[in-house]
């Protein structure tokens, strides 16, 4: 194992205006034709570096202060990198070259190349715990749980543009398909807040059921998990709502729609589950038992379900058909959870899109 | 070492402490349960890691032997609820929502609070670094509460609390009055504004650090030569908790690094081993138990509020 601790490599005001220089340079390759070859990936031309690209998997150590970069081939951590105290979500940039990590208490965005893991900077940014940047790239909302801050950046510059103060610890996020509305659960205030976009406004801010968590946009309805439940409140994105409830396990927290849209799971933090659920009727079709804490999830392109597991300091390695599954050791408090082979797939990426 | 208390703190939030949270609708902190976990755990070892090191020191090389240990036993208590996370837990409770607003408004200001590798970009990557100077920072600022804590009448009626104890051992450095706990909580949380919040990723070196607070108080014949005019030994605060030394004038006030005290001109080096103890202080603060304690340290904080007479100096 080779563990390595990154300091700047590029002046932070450079970094977060113009992108990676060094990602720019590389190029289609075998490497990202074996990836998937997004449009996106594509366009960046021919490069032999990007031969040398390799699967990884980059999990955020909330209390580590640290992200662990594993190998996905091998399982085997490959580099350690620094952040200030304690990274948390993540998104990629609107262009896809630059992965953003959530810094919270140390009031920061770190950037990293997300196929290398290299660190190209960070930004200073007030309490950054969950992030997403709108589909028509003009604004980055952000989640400052710690100051129950909803704060709308301008994509382009990180400028903030609003600050909206909907209830206590805003926690998880997602925006709708057409980029005008914001949802924003607050978990310690047991609401849902929408925002306009367009017009910088608060739409409502309505009770969903303790400890709202993850949010998802999905089938035109808004799904939120209810950490003090075992539930998953379905909620009308136009009036808010509350249609129906549907059955998770203890603590539900997130939810993942895989790339093919065939399956919907749900991270089950007092459980200690992984479920997967039919994404038309929302029924549970199986239970992964997977102790730990489970919380962010990424899907590798073998179909096996990376998930990073608060109290267990690990990753789990989930085979979906078998139930199997391996740990992989790292850091302190896993969080949220990035596979660079998400990269080739279309769509927003957050951590709850895949 | 590491992994295994987290596994043990997982266990702990998983089976314990995130069921209550569940059952109570306080699921909202459930990012932040583990680490109480950790900080019990932690806390626990701490006690034992200092028990096992200390207790046979004592018993070989103490500077002074008692018939009995029976005000010892009420340090021990402080010292389980300090350590073993109560007391840290409730702090934070109480603090952080005066942390949210107070952060908050700076950030409305504009203002988004500083931490040292903000302030000193080159410290950025070197996070052991980082803790090292936070450590000597806080331990500055330590130093000066707790010499502004013997100034002022009113805080020293609770911190003579402290200086009470006539069998002073390595389970008398928790032992303060909750109030005056409350003031150090308040005085760190300025303090973190100002420098950030120290990274709390290396656990082992603030163990480190609280044992060498805890060693300082152990009833050992013990200094630690030359390097004395780095770190504090327990005859260095020896000095500091004699009979003569309580109150206004005192000296060596450092808990872990005594440069303050050199720095500040308080440092005193002198080879001895006094007894301990405020003679000023109500008996209650010496030898009763632990509410006797409180209620005799809540007693004489308020009297130091109303009297206006300064209070004799020994």
């Amino acid at each position: 194992m080779i563990t390595r601790r990154h300091s700047l490599a590029l002046p932070t005001a450079l970094v977060a205006l113009g992108g990676s220089p060094a990602l720019v340079a590389l190029g289609g390759s075998p490497a990202i034709a074996a990836l998937g070859g997004s449009p996106a990936l594509v366009a960046l031309s021919g490069s032999p570096a990007l031969a040398a690209i390799r699967p990884l998997a980059i999990v955020m150590n909330s209390g580590g202060a640290s992200c662990s970069v594993i190998d996905m081939t091998t399982k085997q951590i490959v580099d350690t990198l620094t952040t200030y105290r304690e990274p948390s979500h993540w998104c990629l940039s609107p262009d896809r070259t630059r992965l953003y990590v959530c810094d919270a208490s140390g009031n920061a965005l770190f950037i990293f190349d997300p196929l290398t893991a290299a660190p190209l900077g960070h930004v200073r940014m007030a309490d950054p715990y969950q992030l997403a940047f709108t589909p028509d790239r003009k604004y980055l909302v952000v989640n400052a749980l710690r100051l129950n801050h909803v704060d709308i950046y301008d994509a382009t510059t990180l400028a903030l543009v609003k600050r909206f103060a909907p209830g206590a610890m805003p926690s998880h996020l997602d925006i709708s398909p057409d980029s005008r509305w914001s949802f924003n659960s607050c978990q310690g205030s047991d609401t849902l807040a929408s925002f306009d976009l367009a017009t910088m406004t608060t739409r409502w801010v309505v009770p969903v059921g303790r400890t709202p968590a993850g949010v998802l946009w999905h089938n035109g309805k808004i799904l939120v998990c209810l950490m003090g439940r075992a539930e998953i409140a379905v909620v009308d994105p136009q009036t808010g709502a509350v249609e129906r409830r549907v059955q998770a396990g203890a603590g539900a927290h997130n939810l993942f729609l895989t790339q093919d849209r065939q399956t919907l799971y749900v991270s089950n933090r007092l459980g200690g589950s992984l479920m997967a659920l039919d994404p038309q009727t929302l029924a549970i079709r199986r239970t992964y038992v997977i102790p730990g804490g489970p919380d962010d999830i990424g899907i590798a392109p073998d179909g096996h379900i990376w998930i990073a597991l608060r109290f267990a300091e690990a990753v789990a390695v989930l085979n979906p058909t078998t139930g199997d599954y391996s740990t992989i050791p790292v850091g302190r408090s896993p969080h949220g959870l990035f596979l660079n082979t998400e990269l080739t797939k279309q769509g927003k990426l957050t951590a709850e899109i895949l | 070492m590491d992994r295994f208390f987290s596994i043990i703190a997982g266990y702990i939030d998983q089976y314990a402490i995130l069921p209550v949270l569940y059952r109570c609708g306080w699921m909202q902190w459930s990012d932040l349960s583990f680490d109480w976990a950790l900080v019990c755990v932690y806390g626990l070892f701490a006690v034992l890691a200092t028990y096992a090191i200390c207790w046979p020191l004592e018993a070989a090389f103490p500077v002074e032997r008692w018939p009995d240990k029976k005000a010892v036993a009420v340090d021990v208590l402080y010292t389980l609820l300090s350590r073993v996370g109560i007391i840290p837990v409730v702090s934070f409770l109480l603090f952080y929502q005066v942390q949210t607003a107070f952060s908050g408004a700076l950030v409305d200001a504009g203002f988004i609070p500083p931490d040292l590798e903000s302030l000193i970009p080159g410290l950025f990557g070197h996070p052991v670094v980082t803790f090292l100077i936070y450590a000597l920072i806080l331990d500055g600022a330590d130093y000066w509460r707790h010499r502004l804590s013997h100034r002022f009448r009113a805080w020293y009626a609770l911190h003579a609390l402290h200086h009470a104890q006539r069998q002073m051992s390595f389970w008398s450095d928790d032992r303060n009055h909750i109030l005056d706990d409350l003031i150090s909580f308040a005085w760190f949380f300025v303090v973190g504004l100002a420098i950030g919040i120290p990274p709390l990723q290396f656990p082992l070196l603030i163990l480190l650090l609280r044992f060498m607070e805890s060693l300082s108080h152990a009833n050992i014949k013990l200094s630690f030569g030359p390097a004395e005019y780095v770190l504090v030994s327990p005859r260095f605060h020896r000095r500091h908790h004699a009979m003569r030394a309580a109150g206004r004038r005192s000296c060596n006030y450092g808990a872990v690094f005594s440069v303050w005290d050199i720095l500040f001109h308080t440092a005193d080096f002198t080879n001895a081993y006094f007894p301990t103890g405020d003679a000023r202080a109500p008996e209650a603060m010496a030898s009763g138990g632990y509410v006797a304690q409180q209620l005799a340290g809540a007693r004489l904080f308020l009297r130091a509020l109303t009297q206006t007479r300064p209070r004799p100096q020994p």
